[in-house]
């Protein structure tokens, strides 16, 4: 590994966490998708400052052109309020809107900016390295490391700082007004720090792949914890490692270090999203299965314990009546079975003692939903769990 | 007045069962929100089903029109399955389940309603425009049938609703909080439809939230929560004892009469 | 940014009637007209199912799942057949739509998490794959790039044709399923309990999105497809309240875009018509948002502004009603300084009851007359039919 390569590593880590603590709480106050409006409304804003600037490095630029990403923001919310469209419908308005000014901009002016629209959209990692800071003669990295290290450096000390007003206002909007934060200065400090992230992020890894590096971790991170201490780290984790894993697999296919990076978030994304523990699709469609049988389950003995007569405790009413194909009653009646919740004599099931109290026990805590009473079912029941 | 009307809708002297319901249990998301309801509702009465917050009486109403797919039992309409006889069941849903800022206007959103007897593809035309005119002219609001549905009010809108279901022209309807948010003239207004509806040997069921005034308006009652607890006429069950069971510790309200 | 195949730069000097007699005699100009009109009637009419339906959102996803499609299909054909291209954005796309809608249905994340995560997951993985084929020594790969942000000077006649059947054919499901997408739309419930099988009309409407979208990438490109789609139909909504109306004028804000847009970028160097057909879409928004009669913003500001004096003037008139009350006759003068105590009260209202008849001035004395003791008397019963 040289050192170039090195650089790139470290650079992509960087935006990756930068990236990620702003993009978890993005994600958690569901305001996803204005991060990809601010990534692409950002165009503008980036020419103009380099017209002013001529330096795409330029912290004067950055904060232009964060300028417009919040702007988009407010412009949103402004349209959203006259009530002429419907909320989404609003972002969708306006961040096309200053992207092609922003295009139309940067053709107009082809002669005197040396700006790539696809440069903005994708990035270019691999040059990063040659553009270096030069501080009295000496040699002191590539730009963009200085840029997005500062960046990471204020995020990280914002983060410490407001830390719990950011968690009160996420998660009670209206607890965290009553406590005297106002929600409204967290959500603009939040759109602030994401638009700068943003603008500092774009030359190297391009405005897509920062929506992808905002997003992704944090969703994937949400998917396997409830604990918002632990859904930042580990939305860290994952940016840090696709970050590294898609540089080499960029160096590998010989392909754009960007779109490689979001192939690895995306592959991450996949595999969480199938097999998270708890969350992932294959134990979310487990436990729908076992919930139906419990169901089921329960709603035969219910059945038993409602009806004396034995027209409604005869076997086959369990498929007539019930309305249950024959595999299902088969599932039901054996689980009912063994557990010892019923017996079946001539065909007519009744409920044993054990079938009795258990049923009297779930009706109780189904009407009054109140936990204590079923702590100890909860262990044999997914039903009753979270 | 009260005895007479519940006497005549009585299952006893009708004989017919409107909507059957057996062993029902619905899921939202696989959690149960209704367990093994059992429900006779007899041809003719004006029903309510009263019950707490999250005791599932809009997913009772929703499983019985087929919206929500029951985890186990069965509806049955006149004895036969609800795809039969879609064309007797009339309903009006929440008045939130839409937007109404969207584009259309009060006559036709009532069109909208004779839909179901269309079936695909074929356009209403004068018959039914004809049918429209005359549900809105029934719920007071034929000077605004050519209204934007936004700049009707809350009770204009619910009453836009229920014109809509009576184009249906149906044997049984069923009405999801139809006084919600409503004014004192239009709740008024839509029970003296709903009486109406009674009179002439049709079934409606309501899901109704004001205690106080369901032995005014109704002669029939159904308490749930989350399971049946009760059901039959209003002189016969509406007590403190059935309050109680459905609402929790000791619920009393005063019963007029 | 690369730009080949730019339209024929046509000289700035040129005037409108020169231009027309352009369109109908250049080939290429009277192709992308034609194909930009079309695309946006087609987006504009299908963009106000998505946004009556609450997908504005929908098609900006949906187009960027579009591309690792082309690549795809690129990488295993090995042409660059616009048509075969198609058919892997359009799959793609499909692709990408769905998982959006496994994503909301089987987790917790909400829908703008899962269209944030497909938008730029599917992009990046497109990028990688549009990366990998520009390094292939044996790729003619050149052109790939023009579905980021379209050109839609590389459009020819076939492409035209493809345009206009696909619109056709939605323009015939349209009109022939119009009651069902109407009440889809409006009460999906309310549709199923009518016996209409909603699912149906679901996939239906979604797959023509996807395939209106699909049209546009080689034109307006993947990163703005989205806006052929919502401005039109954005705009369309504030001039009228019925459907058919705004589906119409939408196709017809949409086709003007594509059409003004094409003539604007054909006029001047180095500008490609994607950007600027959005932007024409823009200011038909902006227009719409502002001058629309019964929305718009600055007829709502008029008219608050009114009733904000008439409600001033009613204040004062009901004010000097309680005075006049107190005696027999209602004309007894008062003098002007009792309003003086009065919030609302100016020079000029006293001036405009005066216009309208309702009071007669004597020197520093008011008196009112019989016609405005009769009007304030009905402020009130007006007020009480108002709050019922």
């Amino acid at each position: 590994m040289n050192s170039a390569q090195i650089e790139i590593q470290l650079i992509a880590s960087l935006v990756a966490i930068a990236c990620a603590i702003p993009g978890t709480f993005l994600v958690l106050r569901k305001m996803a998708m204005i991060s990809d409006a601010i990534s692409h409304s950002i165009l503008p804003g980036l020419v103009i400052g380099f017209f002013i600037t001529q330096d795409l490095n330029s912290p004067l630029l950055i904060l232009l052109a964060a300028l417009t990403g919040i702007i988009t923001v407010v412009l949103v919310e402004r349209i959203q309020k006259t009530g002429l469209v419907k909320e989404d419908t609003a972002i969708g308005l306006v961040f096309p809107a200053l992207f092609s000014i922003g295009v139309i901009l940067i053709a107009k002016n082809a002669n005197d900016i040396h700006l790539d629209v696809d440069a903005v959209l994708l990035g270019e990692l691999a040059f990063a390295p040659f553009d270096r800071l030069i501080i009295a003669g000496a040699d002191i990295g590539p730009k963009s490391l200085w840029v997005i290290g500062t960046i990471l450096a204020i995020t990280i000390g914002l983060l410490i700082a407001f830390f719990k007003e950011l968690k009160i206002s996420t998660f009670d909007a209206g607890l965290a007004a009553s406590l005297g934060f106002s929600p409204a200065l967290i959500h603009y400090g939040l759109m602030t720090m994401a638009s700068i992230t943003t603008v500092g992020a774009f030359d190297a890894v391009g405005a897509i792949l920062v929506v992808a590096l905002m997003i992704a971790p944090a969703a994937s991170a949400y998917l396997l914890t409830t604990d918002l201490k632990k859904m930042l780290g580990l939305a860290i984790a994952f940016g840090v490692f696709s970050a590294i894993s898609g540089y080499w697999l960029a160096h590998w296919l010989d392909a754009s270090i960007a779109g490689s990076i979001t192939t690895m978030l995306g592959i991450l994304f996949l595999i969480i999203y199938l097999f998270a523990p708890n969350k992932g699709l294959i134990a979310v469609m487990y436990r729908e299965k076992q919930q139906r049988t419990e169901v089921s389950l329960l709603t035969f003995l219910l059945h038993l314990k409602n009806h004396s007569e034995e027209r409604e405790r005869h076997v086959n009413h369990l498929q007539e009546h019930i309305n249950w194909q024959k595999v299902r009653a088969k599932t039901v009646l054996d689980l009912a079975l063994k557990n010892n919740m019923i017996l079946i004599n001539n065909k007519i099931v009744s409920l044993t003692q054990k079938g009795d109290e258990f049923t009297s026990k779930a009706i109780d805590y189904i009407i009054t939903n109140e936990d204590a009473q079923i702590e100890d079912m909860k262990d044999d029941f997914f039903l009753f769990r979270g | 007045m009260e005895n007479k009307i519940v006497e005549k809708s009585s299952p006893l002297s009708s004989g017919n069962i409107a909507v059957q319901v057996d062993d029902l249990t619905v899921a939202y998301n696989y959690k149960p929100v209704l367990w093994d309801i059992d429900l006779e509702i007899p041809e003719g009465v004006l029903m309510a089903i009263v019950g707490p917050n999250g005791a599932g009486k809009s997913t009772l109403i929703k499983a019985i029109l087929g919206i929500l797919k029951p985890i186990a039992g069965s509806v049955s309409i006149y004895g036969k399955p609800y795809d039969e006889q879609r064309k007797l069941v009339a309903y009006v849903p929440q008045k939130g389940s839409v937007d109404w800022d969207f584009p259309t206007t009060a006559l036709d959103v009532v069109m909208m309603g004779t839909y179901g007897s269309l079936g695909w593809i074929k356009r209403p035309g004068q018959k039914e425009k004809k049918a429209a005119l005359e549900a809105l002219e029934k719920v007071g609001m034929l000077p605004f049938k050519g209204r934007q549905i936004s700049q009707l009010s809350g009770g204009q809108q619910q009453r836009i609703f229920l014109a809509r279901a009576l184009v249906q022209d149906a044997s049984i309807y069923f009405m999801d909080e139809p006084f919600q948010g409503v004014d004192a003239t239009t709740e008024v207004a839509i029970i003296n439809i709903l009486k109406d509806l009674r009179k002439a040997g049709k079934t409606v069921i309501v899901v109704h939230h004001d205690l106080q005034t369901v032995p005014e308006y109704f002669d029939w009652v159904t308490f749930l929560n989350v399971k049946k607890i009760a059901t039959g006429p209003v002189k016969d069950i509406f007590n403190d004892d059935n309050l109680t069971k459905t609402y929790g510790i000791n619920y009393k309200v005063s019963i007029q009469e | 940014m690369r730009r080949k195949g730019k339209i024929p730069a046509f000289t700035e000097t040129m005037d409108l009637k020169e231009y027309i007699e352009l369109v109908f005699n250049d080939y290429t100009l009277r192709t992308i007209t034609l194909g930009t009109a079309i695309l946006g009637a087609v987006t504009g009419m299908l963009g106000s199912f998505a946004v009556l339906r609450k997908q504005s959102l929908l098609g900006d996803a949906i187009s960027h799942a579009a591309l690792p499609g082309i690549a795809i299909a690129f990488l295993i054909t090995g042409s660059k057949d616009s048509n075969t291209l198609l058919v892997g954005a359009l799959i793609s796309g499909l692709i990408g739509t769905f998982w959006i809608r496994g994503i909301i249905a089987k987790t917790h994340l909400k829908s703008d998490t899962a269209l944030g995560l497909i938008l730029s997951l599917f992009f990046g993985f497109g990028m990688l794959l549009l990366t990998f084929i520009q390094k292939q020594p044996n790729a003619n790969q050149a052109g790939l790039d023009k579905y980021l942000f379209g050109q839609a000077a590389t459009l020819v006649e076939s492409d035209v044709w493809l345009m206009a059947i696909i619109t056709g054919l939605c323009l015939f499901v349209l009109l022939f399923f119009w009651k069902e997408f109407k009440l889809f739309l409006f009460d999906t419930d309310y549709a199923k309990t009518l016996g209409f099988n909603t699912n149906f009309i679901d996939i239906l409407i979604t797959s023509f999105i996807v395939l209106a979208i699909v049209l546009g990438l080689q034109t307006v490109g993947v990163v703005l497809m989205s806006a052929m789609l919502l401005a039109p139909a954005a705009a369309a909504r504030q001039w009228t309240n019925s459907l058919s109306k705004m589906v119409v004028l939408a196709a017809v804000f949409g086709a003007f875009s594509g059409v003004l847009g094409t003539a604007i970028s054909a006029s001047q160097n180095n500008l490609s018509t994607g950007p600027v057909i959005v932007i024409i879409a823009s200011v038909f928004v902006i227009f719409s948002f502002i001058f629309s009669p019964s929305r718009g913003l600055l007829f709502r500001q008029i008219r608050f502004i009114a009733n904000r004096r008439d409600l001033e003037l009613q204040k004062t008139l009901a004010f000097m009603y309680h005075i006049a009350e107190t005696h027999e006759d209602i004309s007894h003068p008062h003098t002007i300084k009792i309003l003086n105590n009065f919030q609302g009260y100016t020079r000029k209202t006293l001036q405009k009851l005066v216009d309208k008849n309702y009071v007669t001035l004597d020197g520093t004395m008011w008196s009112l007359t019989e016609k405005g003791f009769e009007t304030a008397a009905n402020l009130y019963n007006q007020q009480a039919i108002k709050d019922e």
